[in-house]
């Protein structure tokens, strides 16, 4: 299929821009060199992106649209419990060295961008909406199986985890001394569990 | 050998106010040392004179703002005796001044500037010592259940960033009261404490200073 072939080269150049993006900030990312780090020409990128602004904007949607599959699957994954499949939620949303630290620098660009851009807003509006939906389904889950309390309040649990994960990350992803990887998940683990009425040691163990 | 810029008719908060202003609207990034000095009416080397670098202006603009939310808080608290009133005030504070941009700003070249990272702890670091003063007054008169004042003020100044993150994106699902609801009722369990609207007496000038 040609579609999947120039679909292949369209994801090149975004991963390309994605990683340059991550490793100098947004403002510094010229064309060239993403079509460098792609093995493409200049003229390929622009026949695929009219603009450097639209390559950017849509390698900040790629990144999190690929994220979002992984961290926020449709289908319920296979795991043990409730309890655990939230453990484990909460370290894929911390900025663990590797993919997930890239992923956090580029989320931290999305806010710079949808702050200013309007244009970015309803994508950044719609990946945290993703992002609630699937924290209140772990949620709901648990108070399904009877693990977590019942009459808790979802929307507002959920909410509170994922401020709590972007405020204790962002910390961790710049180096916070007082906040590292590990502090951070035990943090939201604690909370979390005062919330659900679990063992916050059950939410801190990750398998 | 440049001469001294002509800045006697300009003063440094004007600058930062401009600053604040420009990198608001434009991002850091695309803010140019003109830009702010255009909108504060002087020259670029008037800019520079100041803050020698660009990554200065930005910190230097947050640190300005920050001053002034922290003299707005300490006299807001002034007024309020319980260390409850005290903390809801604070939340309340945060909650109404929710716009992040700057912080958002900071944090981005914190990742790739030791300045930044720096300037970026200092201001944090004062903001959860005002948040821990008013917790371990809390837990010293049993108010407050505890004795983690560091760490409560963590939870509490982490979960604020979070909120005021989404609030400052504009995502419909935190507004600026869901936000102060959420901080509040997150403090009400951590510190096993209501924290009650604050009265009008309380509100009055002196009002709760008996």
């Amino acid at each position: 299929m040609v579609v999947s072939v120039s679909q292949s080269t369209r994801e090149r150049i975004l991963e390309a821009a994605c990683d340059l993006i991550a490793a100098q900030g947004i403002d510094e990312v010229r064309i060239a060199r993403v079509a460098m780090r792609a093995g493409a020409s200049t003229a390929l990128v622009h026949h695929y992106f009219s603009t450097r602004e639209e390559l950017l904007e849509q390698a900040l949607i790629h990144s999190f649209e690929l994220v979002g599959e992984g961290r926020f699957p449709d289908g319920d994954g296979e795991v043990e419990s409730a309890t655990a499949g939230l453990a484990s939620a909460i370290r894929e949303c911390l900025p663990e060295p590797g993919r997930p630290h890239r992923d956090w620098v580029l989320w931290v660009e999305l806010w710079l961008r949808a702050v200013r851009e309007p244009g970015l807003r309803p994508v950044a509006a719609r990946l945290y909406e993703r992002y609630r939906r699937w924290m209140e389904a772990l949620i709901q889950a648990g108070v399904e199986s009877g693990e977590f309390r019942s009459g808790v309040d979802v929307a507002a649990t959920a909410d509170l985890a994922m401020a709590l994960l972007d405020g204790v990350g962002v910390r961790a992803l710049i180096d916070d001394p007082a906040m590292d990887v590990e502090a951070a998940h035990d943090l939201v683990a604690e909370r979390l569990a005062a919330q659900l009425g679990v063992e916050a040691a059950d939410l801190k163990r990750v398998v | 050998m440049s001469p001294r810029p002509q800045i006697d008719h300009i003063r440094k908060p004007q600058l930062l106010a401009a600053a604040a202003e420009v990198i608001g609207e434009r991002g850091f990034g695309s803010t140019r040392v003109a830009d702010v000095a255009e909108r504060a009416g002087t020259s670029p080397p008037a800019v520079i004179y100041w803050f020698g670098s660009k990554d200065e202006l930005l910190t230097s603009a947050l640190t300005f703002d920050e001053d002034r939310f922290d003299g707005a808080i300490t006299e807001r608290l002034a007024g309020l005796e319980r260390p409850r009133d005290r903390l809801r005030a604070l939340i309340e504070a945060c909650a109404a001044e929710y716009d992040c941009k700057l912080w958002i700003e900071l944090w981005g070249r914190a990742l790739r500037d030791q300045g930044a990272a720096a300037a970026r702890q200092g201001l944090d670091d004062r903001w959860r010592d005002r948040i821990a003063e008013v917790v371990r007054a809390g837990q010293e008169l049993g108010e407050f259940a505890g004795d983690d004042g560091a760490e409560v003020a963590a939870i509490i100044a982490s979960l604020l960033d979070g909120l005021a993150v989404q609030a400052t994106l504009g995502d419909p699902g935190i507004t600026p009261e869901r936000m102060r609801d959420l901080a509040l009722s997150a403090a009400e369990l951590l510190l096993g404490c209501e924290l009650p609207p604050l009265d009008r007496e309380a509100l009055a000038p002196g009002g709760g200073a008996t």
